[in-house]
């Protein structure tokens, strides 16, 4: 893995291998989740669909399927209290170009095109191209609510971090999208090329002092002023919220979030993580084996560690008359984690799970990049093989001091209201 | 012990092909610097089986949903069920049942051996009980209610019941909450014993591991049976559809639509030349380079959500267009017209080359993967052929089968619109 500060704040991170039969590149930017969010979510659709070069996204798709089926994607996601917005692009590798055609180098270019070289209007980007991404934006927006468990996890985390940044959508609101002036998201533009922190890491056989080359010659016209990103980990305080609404809808969502107490990400961050893992990750795990399992409660019941806010979040699909039993048995099951009632035989099934998985990641470009990108705000990059080395260290004891410490904080219920069309036939 | 090796030159790729004496097919790509490996042993049953063929040649029917039940079951067994056993190993170990399939699989990158044996050891050894059978009635009938919520799901299934009289491709896979309530640990023996012959099934693995391991693993777990492949049902059906619009109300903020044309063929499956073929017209009308794309797009009437699909299986083929749009008739309506207009035009020469590049780069690009590597030996050798089959058929297709193709699909007299409307 060569590592590279190719500016400021802009770390490059690359794999050569000629394992895979592509080459990948993720650039992504992170940014504080403030109130400027929906700006900087819209700003990667408006880039990864036309620049100066390719003013038409028409034309750019066709540019793409000459380079052999490239594929560009854009993305928006939380990270902690940070908003990362990103880039990806998967092309084939040099070696099965036909003709001698190079095809990195150019995906390379041309996604620099795309950021640094966009299609603008004056000091502003084109107020129909805004209009189109807002209108997009907006339905993106809306269209979360059409997938109950993600809808019912993001109400859940609007309740219970109401005063906090991370309650901010990555995406921002309807409202913000509407607000939205070209020239803002211009200026915008300009913000974030300043101040992002920036990572871009790259998976394939290509020669990577070129792509640096490239890369270093456009951050070198930008004066550089990376932001400082932290994320405010708080421990849990009262009694715990619950929050239930109605929906037409056929099953009820259980969403239960709850603190570790952890004091930042890296403090006891791996025994936290195999405690969530025998609570509620595979399928050894006390939510799988006892509320599913035994108690024919749910086709899914699960706890999901989010070690950049601490945070940990239990989700399941039940009956709505199921739910005070879900909801006293799950935990129930959490209590008996932190008793250190679970067999040794669980507690290795997990370390060995989580290593089999961690280690997996070296098998795909996606995944690899994934790794390495969220990252980002490492100083000093950790490998797969670096974080599997301290899972296999850790002791039971530990994992049982760290279950004691996680606390119930809201539980937001989605319920039928009764309303749900029943099937024809 | 036959062993073939299949290779493909420019790719740099190979795969063993090997009849294992105990009747099953055995698919082994090792792969050099790779950490894990993947492997599926898969059975062609899927929801689309609801007949069983009884010892007199008659078939005789039974629930919806079966396949799927089954599959769930398999994992349990009268001491260490599947799960537990692959817990002291750390693969990760699933399942899934598609209309044509199920599927058993781990994916680890430690001890592969052992996860192998468990995976041939579980599949093989059914144990069934009536408690059992009931206590799983609860979890998948809670399955059964989350997919009932997923607007996707609903609008793909009542384009296909709207399209199909009688095929089974028109039931749910998961059946309903009445259908699995009817079965019982008698019905899963009997439609393991005729569909869970290893004749009927194969073995697929990709990754780090080698021919030698995988034989060593087979030759002492597998248990030789008779030779006897499940024979499948041919059911008839009209050549119509149902009717031509069906809506049906979900919690979505934008409404869903997807668009089917029903297709009719001599025989029951496609070959690969006809489904590249296919795809490569379906790009051409419809695919994110194409003016019918920017012109839906401009007139914001649809979002980068949108799609479409060549869907076949033993006895089906349709063509499904998907997305999400204000105005799903309208989006129908110009799907139509721009079909029209290719029957009357045909397609440019020039678009149809860059198709191909594009279609050359992707299957390329979906060649990295042990899961999916896997997956597309298993599915490629039920369906005849092997991995590298497209790779070498879609330099064949010319525009003049672009031309043909269309002429004898893409019938908008035999066209459904599903759509899910916001309540």
């Amino acid at each position: 893995m060569h590592f590279e500060n190719i500016a400021d704040g802009v770390r490059l991170c690359a794999q050569s291998t000629d394992k895979f039969k592509t080459c990948r590149i993720n650039i992504s930017m992170a940014m504080p989740l403030d109130l400027n969010v929906s700006a900087r979510a819209i700003l990667p659709f408006i880039l990864q669909r036309r620049c100066a070069k390719y003013p038409d996204y028409i034309m750019l798709s066709r540019v793409l399927d000459e380079l052999y089926g490239a594929s560009v994607s854009a993305g928006v996601i939380k990270r902690g209290e940070t908003q990362i917005i990103s880039f990806s692009l998967t092309a084939i590798d040099d070696r099965f170009a036909l003709d001698g055609d190079t095809v990195a180098l150019k995906c390379v270019q041309l996604l620099c095109d795309m950021i640094f070289d966009p299609l603008t209007d004056g000091d502003s980007f084109p107020a129909d191209i805004v209009e189109q991404e807002k209108r997009l934006l907006v339905e993106m927006i809306e269209n979360e609510m059409n997938d109950k468990r993600r809808y019912a996890l993001m109400r859940c985390e609007e309740i219970m971090f109401k005063d906090e940044a991370y309650g901010i959508n990555r995406l921002g609101t309807v409202e913000n999208v509407k607000a939205l002036t070209p020239e803002a998201v211009y200026r915008t533009w300009q913000e974030v090329l300043r101040e992002a922190v920036v990572q871009i890491t790259m998976v394939g056989s290509m020669d990577v002092e070129p792509v640096a080359a490239i890369l270093r010659e456009h951050f070198s016209s930008i004066k550089r002023e990376p932001a400082s990103l932290s994320t405010k980990f708080i421990g849990k305080k009262g009694e715990p919220e619950y929050v239930c609404e109605e929906m037409p809808i056929k099953q009820g969502k259980l969403v239960m979030g709850l603190r570790t107490g952890m004091k930042d990400e890296d403090t006891n961050t791996v025994p936290m993580r195999i405690a969530v893992d025998i609570f509620g990750g595979g399928t050894y795990s006390k939510l799988f084996s006892v509320v599913r399992e035994k108690m024919s409660l749910c086709y899914y019941c699960s706890a999901a560690f989010f070690s950049s806010k601490g945070v940990v979040m239990v989700q399941s699909g039940i009956e709505d008359i199921n739910e005070e039993k879900a909801k006293n048995e799950i935990l129930n099951q959490l209590s008996l984690v932190a008793q250190g009632d679970f067999s040794d035989d669980v507690f290795s099934s997990s370390i060995k799970s989580l290593t089999d998985s961690v280690i997996s990641n070296n098998d795909t470009p996606e995944s690899i990049c994934a790794w390495y990108a969220t990252q980002l705000l490492r100083d000093k990059l950790k490998t797969p093989e670096e974080y599997v080395g301290e899972i296999q260290s850790v002791e039971r004891q530990q994992v049982i001091e760290a279950a004691k410490t996680i606390k119930l904080d809201t539980i937001f219920m989605l319920k039928s209201n009764g309303e749900a069309a029943d099937d024809e036939d | 012990m036959k062993i073939n090796e299949i290779r493909n030159e420019l790719l740099g790729e190979m795969y063993y092909d090997i009849d294992h004496p105990s009747g099953l097919k055995i698919l082994i790509m090792p792969k050099t610097g790779y950490a894990s490996t993947y492997a599926i042993f898969a059975t062609k049953y899927g929801s689309i089986d609801t007949m069983i063929e009884m010892k007199d040649g008659s078939f005789r029917e039974i629930p919806e949903g079966t396949a799927h039940f089954l599959e769930h079951k398999l994992f349990e067994s009268e001491d260490l069920d599947a799960f537990e056993r692959f817990a002291k190993t750390g693969a990760s170990a699933n399942a899934y049942t598609s209309f044509d399939r199920t599927g058993y699989l781990f994916s680890c990158s430690a001890n592969f051996r052992q996860n192998l044996e468990i995976l041939l050891d579980f599949v093989q050894n059914p144990y069934f009980t009536q408690a059992t059978v009931e206590k799983e009635q609860g979890i998948i009938g809670q399955e059964i209610d989350m997919y009932k919520d997923i607007p996707d799901w609903e609008v793909m299934f009542n384009c296909l019941r709207n399209m199909y009289h009688n095929l089974p491709v028109r039931i749910d896979i998961a059946g309903t909450q009445e259908s699995i309530a009817q079965i019982t640990a008698d019905m899963l023996y009997d439609c393991y014993n005729n569909f869970y012959n290893l004749n009927n099934m194969v073995l697929a693995v990709a990754g780090n591991t080698t021919v030698e391991e995988v034989l060593e693993v087979a030759d002492a777990v597998l248990k030789p049976v008779e030779g006897k492949m499940a024979q499948r049902k041919i059911i008839e059906e009209p050549r119509e559809v149902i009717s031509d619009y069906c809506e049906k109300k979900l919690s979505v903020a934008t409404p869903q639509f997807m668009l089917g044309f029903k297709e009719e063929w001599d025989t029951p499956e496609r070959t690969a030349k006809e489904e590249i073929t296919m795809e490569i017209l379906l790009d051409m009308i419809a695919g994110p380079s194409t003016d019918l794309y920017k012109r839906l797009f401009d007139a914001n009437l649809i979002n980068s959500n949108c799609g479409f699909e060549y869907f076949t299986g033993f006895g089906y083929s349709c063509v499904l267009f998907a997305g999400e749009s204000n105005d799903p008739k309208k989006v129908s309506e110009e799907i139509k017209k721009e079909i029209k207009h290719f029957r009357e035009n045909g397609f440019d020469e020039k678009v149809f080359e860059r198709t191909k590049k594009k279609l050359y780069g992707r299957m390329i690009m979906g060649m990295n993967d042990v899961d999916g590597l896997a997956n597309n030996m298993a599915l490629s050798y039920f369906a005849g052929e092997n991995i590298f089959t497209d790779f070498e058929t879609y330099k064949t297709v010319t525009v003049e089968d672009i031309n043909d193709m269309l002429n004898k699909t893409l019938d908008e007299k035999y066209s459904t619109l599903s759509v899910i409307m916001p309540n």
